[in-house]
């Protein structure tokens, strides 16, 4: 198991709960994190985790001109994937009915979210716009293909695990953490003008 | 009959068989085992009518005791969903009425109070392990599975209204307080001290570990607010700008460690033929690869594609066929007398010794129409083939004439 959890960190894997529960499970053990953590730093690498401990990665322990231009190309897979992600997320909420985005864990089953689509033209607009997305051309224009292609990618990013082949049944996976957590970052950064409505004081009184 | 029914059967004829039993418990508020009743108070005990009061002794469940109470509209009623700090307040005045008794020597009247007393600390017991128990079972597991947003909200605030109903319970309670008022009466010590306050710690726990849990909810619920509405107002914001792109923060002087990311890593590893203690398991390997596979039967290329050489290559000049030299000599003739017409035959006959007249013929009436060149003009002198209308015609003589 410490080997196969290795090599998935230093293939760009995102360990969690959903993608490799033993290896997170692993992971989450002090010891056996830094047991990780030591070999990692041998080849110049560290453990990594998201802000809300949901997935572990591998970061470099120092960035030279090699890791420098690593990260670039990383960096750059990422501004490929943002406007398809969000636009995913968003219409996501819209199919499932619900006010709140996505997390790590929440189920999606291919059959429920084509029913919802095929009933409505709105939802299956938005699934055709995701054509002017690269990678997600198709010379199917049927809902069926297009949802098929979305997930399918969706799925080859890392972002959703195939847990049932037959029905068709993704999870989400701990790597929407650390998508999160860079549109966060995105957005104090670049002042990105993003209304975020009036947020309830909800005051947690000391009940001891 | 389903199996609740069944249930329901067996918990009647229960009731109904050891009645004795269950009133000696509500009465006296203990009923001791014997060898007589063992059987029927494990039973009962199974059935949840009555719960353990001491090793040997068992007293009826808090909730029958309610049940009978309502039944008989006796005064000893109390509603359960009342703030559980009023029952201290009775049970201190109990405690209080239970010690005059007791001073003035009125025996059957203190033995009626601390029946009483026992009850009031038997169900507030009970009351506060089903709630706290009852409350961390809800939290553990129906929470995460409210849906939307604002029932989350309402699970979380009527959580915690209800927590803090049993913590003020708790904290009304005193447990010092209440044994320095009996510690001259042991039997009532005992009661409470076994009853009630050496159970507090753990339900003071289980609160504390609720507590906890809602302090993660409310966390949850802050973040997965703030997310939505980040993914909304970023959905809507790149709808509006569709060629957004994020800034280059890979080029910052200082990464900043959200982007710290390895670039993906491949593997390839070889098995070593010269290590016999693999040997097992490559023959394994190679009796499984079908003969007939078409990475076998494919024929091997010898790509040479993008191959970089540093040694320079040898370069072989190719002369001229000299039928193509003695051509241009010709062409070059004709070119040089414009207007004059001169004959394929004649020119061979002064200026071309190695070539037979038919082949020279062929080349130049070749040369002619593969060039297309417009400024020579080609005639054919030809003789009829003999067969009529064969298409056939033999040329005798090919006159070239440079126009002028």
């Amino acid at each position: 198991m410490f080997e196969s959890l290795v090599k998935s960190l230093l293939q760009g894997q995102f360990i969690c709960e959903i993608s490799d529960e033993s290896g997170f499970v692993f992971l989450q053990n002090t010891d056996s994190a830094q047991q990780v953590d030591k070999l990692l730093n041998q080849l110049g690498y560290r453990l990594a985790k998201t802000q809300n401990n949901l997935a572990f990665y591998a970061s470099y322990q120092e960035i030279n001109s090699q890791a420098r231009a690593d990260i670039r190309k990383i960096f750059q897979q990422f501004r490929i994937e943002l406007h398809p992600v969000v636009e995913w997320l968003d219409m996501m909420m819209a199919c499932l009915n619900q006010e709140t985005a996505l997390s790590p864990g929440d189920t999606l089953s291919f059959s429920l979210l084509l029913q919802v689509i095929e009933k409505n033209q709105a939802l299956a607009d938005r699934l055709l716009s995701f054509a002017k997305f690269k990678d997600f051309s198709s010379s199917d224009d049927s809902v069926k293909s297009r949802l098929e292609k979305l997930l399918g990618i969706l799925n080859k990013w890392g972002y959703l695990n195939l847990v049932n082949r037959d029905l068709l049944i993704y999870q989400v996976t701990g790597k929407l953490d650390y998508f999160y957590q860079a549109l966060q970052f995105i957005q104090e950064h670049e002042q990105i003008p993003i209304e975020q409505g009036e947020e309830e004081d909800v005051v947690q009184g000391s009940l001891f | 009959m389903n199996q609740a029914g069944t249930g329901l059967d067996r918990l009647f004829k229960a009731l109904a068989n050891h009645y004795d039993l269950i009133s000696e418990a509500y009465f006296k508020g203990v009923v001791y085992k014997n060898k007589q009743n063992e059987r029927a108070l494990n039973q009962l005990r199974q059935l949840k009518v009555l719960v353990k009061h001491s090793e040997e002794g068992y007293r009826i469940s808090g909730r029958l005791s309610h049940f009978i109470d309502n039944a008989l509209s006796s005064d000893r009623v109390r509603r359960l969903d009342t703030d559980l700090a009023s029952w201290i307040d009775t049970l201190e005045q109990q405690i209080g009425l239970y010690q005059d008794a007791w001073s003035d020597n009125r025996q059957e009247d203190s033995d009626n109070y601390y029946a009483e007393i026992e009850r009031l600390v038997f169900d507030l017991s009970d009351t506060l392990e089903e709630n706290t128990s009852y409350l961390s079972v809800l939290v553990n597991s129906r929470f995460a599975n409210v849906r939307t947003l604002a029932e989350k909200q309402k699970q979380n605030t009527f959580y915690i209204s209800r927590l803090e109903k049993l913590v003020n319970a708790i904290s009304s309670l005193q447990p010092e307080f209440l044994l320095e008022i009996v510690e001259d009466q042991q039997i009532l010590y005992d009661l409470l001290e076994q009853q009630l306050i050496r159970l507090l710690p753990v339900y003071q726990q289980r609160l504390q570990d609720i507590l906890d849990k809602l302090k993660v909810f409310l966390f949850e619920l802050r973040q997965i607010e703030a997310q939505a509405q980040r993914v909304q107002g970023f959905a809507f914001f790149l709808r509006q700008n569709p060629a957004y792109q994020p800034q280059e923060w890979s080029e910052s002087d200082l990464i900043p460690e959200i982007w710290n990311q390895i670039k993906p890593l491949q593997f390839q590893a070889y098995a070593d033929p010269m290590d016999h203690g693999i040997e097992e398991s490559l023959i394994e390997i190679a009796k499984k690869i079908k003969t007939e596979s078409e990475a076998l039967l494919a024929k091997q290329k010898k790509r040479r594609l993008n191959e970089v050489s540093i040694n320079q290559q040898v370069k072989k000049k190719l002369d001229i066929p000299l039928y193509r030299k003695q051509l241009k000599a010709y062409v070059l003739f004709v070119r040089r007398a414009p207007g004059k017409q001169v004959s394929a035959l004649a020119y061979r006959q002064a200026f071309v010794q190695d070539v037979l007249p038919e082949i020279w013929l062929a080349c130049v009436l070749n040369e002619c129409l593969r060039q297309k060149n417009k400024a020579i003009k080609m005639e054919l002198r030809s003789v009829s083939h003999g067969v009529a209308f064969s298409g056939n015609q033999k040329v005798t003589d090919i006159i070239l004439t440079c126009q002028v």
